[in-house]
C-alpha cells in the first residue's frame, strides 16, 4: 500500500514502456517499434516525492555497472479489474495520471540486452521507482497527450518534452496490455520517456515535472552514506 | 491468496533462468556465472485444478502459437530481507512448493531475439500454477535432493532431482536480496529442468515434486 499524495493505492505491478517518444526515437535513430514494448518493474522499486533515491555501494563501486540514469514518464494509474479493454473505453478504467522515474542501471542494462537477457535487475533496485507528488484524476486532465514533460538535476534541465510526442498514446496502451494481462485497481502503467536521458550521481536532486500534475523530488544518495 | 492451507500475499514473482545443469547441457547454453532472473506478476497465478488458459491470440497466430511447460521448485518468503548472506538464507523461507512458468515460446524467441524484454510471454493471466501445498521448511530437510517430474497426458515429459540446480536455494535468496528488499509471500521460482516441451488444448498437466505433491492443470482454449 502506498499513498500518493492523498490517494491510496496498492498496485500489483508496474508495466512500463520502452521506447515511446518520437522525439526519443529519431534522437536514439531506434526502429520505430510497430507494437508497445513492454517491461515490469516490481513494487520495491516505488518511493515517494521527497525521498531518496538510494544508489546501492555495490554498483557504485563496479566500474562495469557504476551509471545510473533517470527517466521521466507520465504514469496512468488503473481503477478497477480489467481485460481487453477497448481504446474508447480507456478513461473508464483509469483512476488517474501522476509522474514516474524510471530511475534504470544504464550499463546493466545494455549488457543484459546485448546479452539477450531479461530486463529485470537494472530496473528493479528499491528505490529506482519514484513516483507522484499526487494522482490527478482522469476528469481533470481533458488532453493526457498534450502535457509538457520535463526533469532538470541540480537545477538544470535534462529532459524538456510534450507528451503530444508519445508514440503509442494512453488508450492504445491500456487496449494493447489489457490483451495480455488482467489489471488490477492500483496498477501503474509507465507510458516511456522523452529524449534527453543521462546519469545521476550521489548528492544530485533530481526534479521531474508534469503540466496539470506537479513536481515529483528525490535526492539520490549513496547506500549508506550520510548525504 | 491461498496455496492449500496456507494464505500467502505474494508483492511479487521471481523466476530463474538456466538453472538446471541437465537442462543447460541438453540445449547447449552456456553455464551462467550468476543466476539469470525475471519476473511473472501476479495476474499469471492460480491453484487448485484451475485451467490454464491458452490465449486466442496465441492460438491463432502462426507466429506465436507454441506454449511450453516448465515445473519448478519454488520458495516462499517468511519476512522482510534485504542484503541476506547465504548462511542465513533458511531462516527466511517459509516453505516450498511447486510452480510452473507456462512460457509462449515462440514469442519469448522471438522477444528475445530482437532484444526485447522477457516480459509478455510470459505473463499471460493463468500461466503460474502453485500448490498443491507450501511444506514448511522445517518438514524438507535437503531441498536439494527431490525428485521433480512433469506428464502431459500421462506421459513423462520431464524427470530430475533438484541436485542438479546450478545455483542452490541460500545462493539465491543471497544473489536477489542483493538487487530487492523481498517480502513475505514473496516466490521464488528456481529454473526447470531438462525436457521442455509444448502444450495444446485439451492436455492435462501433472507436475509432482517429492515431498510436496503433485499440481495438476488442463489447458483449455480461451473462449470469446
Amino acid at each position: 500500500m502506498v499513498t500518493i499524495g492523498t490517494t491510496k493505492i496498492e498496485p500489483t505491478k508496474i508495466i512500463c514502456i520502452g521506447t515511446n517518444y518520437m522525439d526519443h526515437i529519431e534522437e536514439t535513430k531506434l526502429d520505430v517499434p510497430k507494437e508497445p514494448v513492454l517491461f515490469p518493474k516490481t513494487p520495491n522499486c516505488l518511493i515517494l516525492d521527497k525521498n531518496p533515491i538510494i544508489y546501492p555501494k555495490w554498483l557504485y563501486n563496479d566500474r562495469k555497472y557504476n551509471r545510473v540514469d533517470y527517466e521521466v514518464e507520465l504514469a496512468f494509474i488503473i481503477k478497477d479489474k480489467c481485460k481487453y479493454v477497448k481504446k474508447d473505453d480507456a478513461n473508464e478504467h483509469i483512476l488517474g495520471y501522476t509522474v514516474f522515474n524510471d530511475v534504470t542501471a544504464r550499463k546493466m542494462q545494455v549488457k543484459d540486452i546485448i546479452s539477450k537477457l531479461p530486463w529485470f535487475r537494472s530496473k528493479s533496485l528499491d528505490t529506482f521507482g519514484p513516483i507522484g507528488p499526487i494522482i490527478k484524476e482522469v476528469n481533470k486532465i481533458k488532453d493526457p497527450h498534450n502535457l509538457k514533460i520535463e526533469l532538470s538535476v541540480n537545477g538544470e534541465i535534462k529532459q524538456s518534452s510534450n507528451t503530444s510526442y508519445l508514440l503509442f498514446k494512453v488508450p492504445e496502451l491500456l487496449e494493447y496490455i489489457t490483451k495480455f494481462f488482467t489489471m488490477e485497481p492500483g496498477d501503474i502503467v509507465a507510458t516511456g520517456t522523452p529524449s534527453g536521458i543521462g546519469p545521476v550521481q550521489p548528492g544530485d536532486i533530481i526534479e521531474a515535472t508534469i503540466e496539470k500534475i506537479g513536481t515529483l523530488t528525490n535526492k539520490v544518495i549513496l547506500e549508506g552514506g550520510e548525504n | 491468496m491461498k496455496i492449500g492451507r496456507s494464505n500467502i500475499n505474494p508483492t511479487k514473482i521471481i523466476c530463474l533462468g538456466r538453472n538446471y545443469l541437465d537442462h543447460i547441457k541438453e540445449t547447449n547454453a552456456p553455464i551462467p556465472t550468476e543466476p539469470v532472473f525475471f519476473v511473472k506478476t501476479l495476474n499469471t497465478l492460480i491453484t487448485d485444478n484451475k485451467p490454464i488458459i491458452y490465449p486466442k491470440l496465441l492460438y491463432e497466430n502462426q507466429a506465436f502459437n507454441k506454449v511450453d511447460h516448465e515445473v519448478e521448485l519454488a520458495f516462499i518468503i517468511f519476512q522482510t530481507c534485504k542484503n541476506i548472506s547465504s548462511r542465513f538464507a533458511y531462516d527466511y523461507i517459509q516453505g516450498y512448493t511447486i510452480f510452473l512458468d507456462i512460457t509462449a515460446r515462440k514469442m519469448q524467441i522471438s522477444d528475445r531475439n530482437i532484444k526485447l524484454p522477457w516480459y509478455r510471454s510470459k505473463n499471460f493471466d493463468t500461466f503460474g500454477p502453485i500448490g498443491p501445498e507450501i511444506i514448511p521448511c522445517i518438514d524438507i530437510d535437503d531441498p536439494h535432493n527431490l525428485n521433480i517430474q512433469l506428464k502431459v497426458n500421462g506421459t513423462l515429459r520431464q524427470k530430475s532431482n533438484t541436485k542438479h540446480m546450478l545455483f542452490k536455494i541460500p545462493e539465491i535468496l543471497e544473489y536477489i536480496s542483493k538487487y530487492v528488499t523481498l517480502k513475505r509471500g514473496d516466490i521464488i521460482a528456481t529454473g526447470t529442468p531438462s525436457g521442455i516441451g509444448s502444450i495444446i488444448p485439451g492436455d492435462v498437466i501433472e507436475a509432482s515434486i517429492e515431498k510436496i505433491g503433485t499440481i495438476i492443470h488442463q489447458v483449455l482454449l480461451e473462449e470469446d
